[in-house]
């Protein structure tokens, strides 16, 4: 009997191990280092877009600040629904460095109520199809929503995220880069 | 350590390799379909005046109603009303009153043109695992059959089956 027990655990055990394994070798994490294709943010942090005043933005303002560049829209459901959790972070962790940018796909009059709506406290910026390929030169080769990138201070692409990123591994990935 | 053990603890080994490798991953980016994939078009003419369009739609994704757009080219070419069968209906916290398509997806589009067009269809649609598309754009040549002098207006099934024409596959 004993010994069933022991070998149940063992198994168990095991299986604790190997879904532990999973995550951690998961390849967003396999991204958590320097990324080889760092070059691929270049033309993201040369860019320019209009804010929800229409008024053109330079994504390089934010340099020498972790920042977490999050394409979204407003039609798209599983962007919304992290973005609460993206607002808390920002309260958060913005005075040690942390800067939150959303780019959203949309028109600017839904992205504004959406903004006004949930007190969005990041900037948000306005992009069309040229902000499209943005994403893609970093990595998001499917035009999938939402798509999140992460840059360190200098520049450098530390991950990115096709899909919903809860905020536990952000700020898994960007704690030691602050 | 019996055999039987050791079959145990060999099974978990597999286990792990399996999920290093990611494939027990939920949203892993290289699992997602290319949105012409997860969403597959093609249209036809069934009769005169009425396009088939057809989306077969991949298991894990679906396609939001109110995202369907639909033009003909040239543009004097007029299109009716879509007819869509009913969808999944959801109450969406942020959307309010949604309907969505799975599997397969067929749309009746009434057309006012005798001759050969390209229809483009525009859609949105989403996977399972948390990813939206950005909306699509495919499209279709359709090219009505030769009419037989013979055919009778007034019989619609054998007008029918003289109009029957091949699928139009959409340009990717």
């Amino acid at each position: 009997m004993n010994d069933r027990i022991a070998r149940s655990a063992i198994v168990t055990l095991a299986a604790v191990l190997a879904i532990s394994a999973g995550f951690w070798l998961h390849p967003w994490n396999r991204n958590a280092g320097p990324a080889p294709d760092s070059g691929s943010v270049a033309p993201l942090i040369a860019a320019s877009l209009p804010d929800l005043n229409g008024k053109s933005q330079a994504l390089g303002q934010w340099r020498g600040r972790v920042m977490v560049v999050n394409f979204w829209a407003t039609w798209c459901q599983p962007c919304l629904e992290e973005i609460p959790e993206f607002i808390r972070i920002q309260e958060e962790h913005g005075s040690r460095g942390l800067q939150f940018v959303g780019i959203a796909i949309d028109h600017a009059d839904k992205v504004r109520d959406f903004a006004a709506k949930y007190k969005m406290n990041y900037p948000v910026l306005i992009g069309e199809s040229d902000a499209i390929e943005l994403a893609r030169v970093a990595g998001n080769k499917l035009g999938g929503l939402p798509f999140t990138v992460l840059i360190d201070r200098n520049g450098q692409l530390i991950g990115t995220q096709l899909g919903r990123l809860n905020g536990e591994k952000l700020l898994g990935i960007v704690e030691p880069a602050m | 350590m019996n055999l039987h053990v050791a079959a145990k603890t060999f099974l978990a080994g597999l286990l792990v390799v399996a999920c290093a490798s990611g494939s027990l991953s939920l949203a892993a980016e290289e699992d997602l379909l290319a949105p012409e994939q997860a969403f597959r078009f093609s249209a036809r003419l069934i009769k005169p005046g009425l396009v088939e369009v057809r989306y077969r739609i991949a298991q894990g994704y679906y396609m939001y109603r109110d995202k369907f757009r639909f033009a003909a080219i040239p543009q004097s070419i007029e299109l009716g009303e879509a007819q869509f069968p009913p969808g999944d209906i959801h109450d969406d916290e942020f959307f309010g009153r949604v309907e969505t398509f799975r599997g397969e997806l067929i749309i009746k589009l009434p057309v006012k043109s005798g001759g050969a067009f390209t229809l483009k269809a525009v859609s949105q649609g989403c996977a399972d695992v948390g990813v939206c598309y950005i909306p699509i754009t495919q499209q279709a040549r359709l090219v009505p059959a030769r009419i037989s002098g013979e055919a009778s207006e007034s019989d619609g099934k054998s007008s029918k089956l003289l109009l029957r024409l091949p699928d139009a596959f959409p340009n990717q």
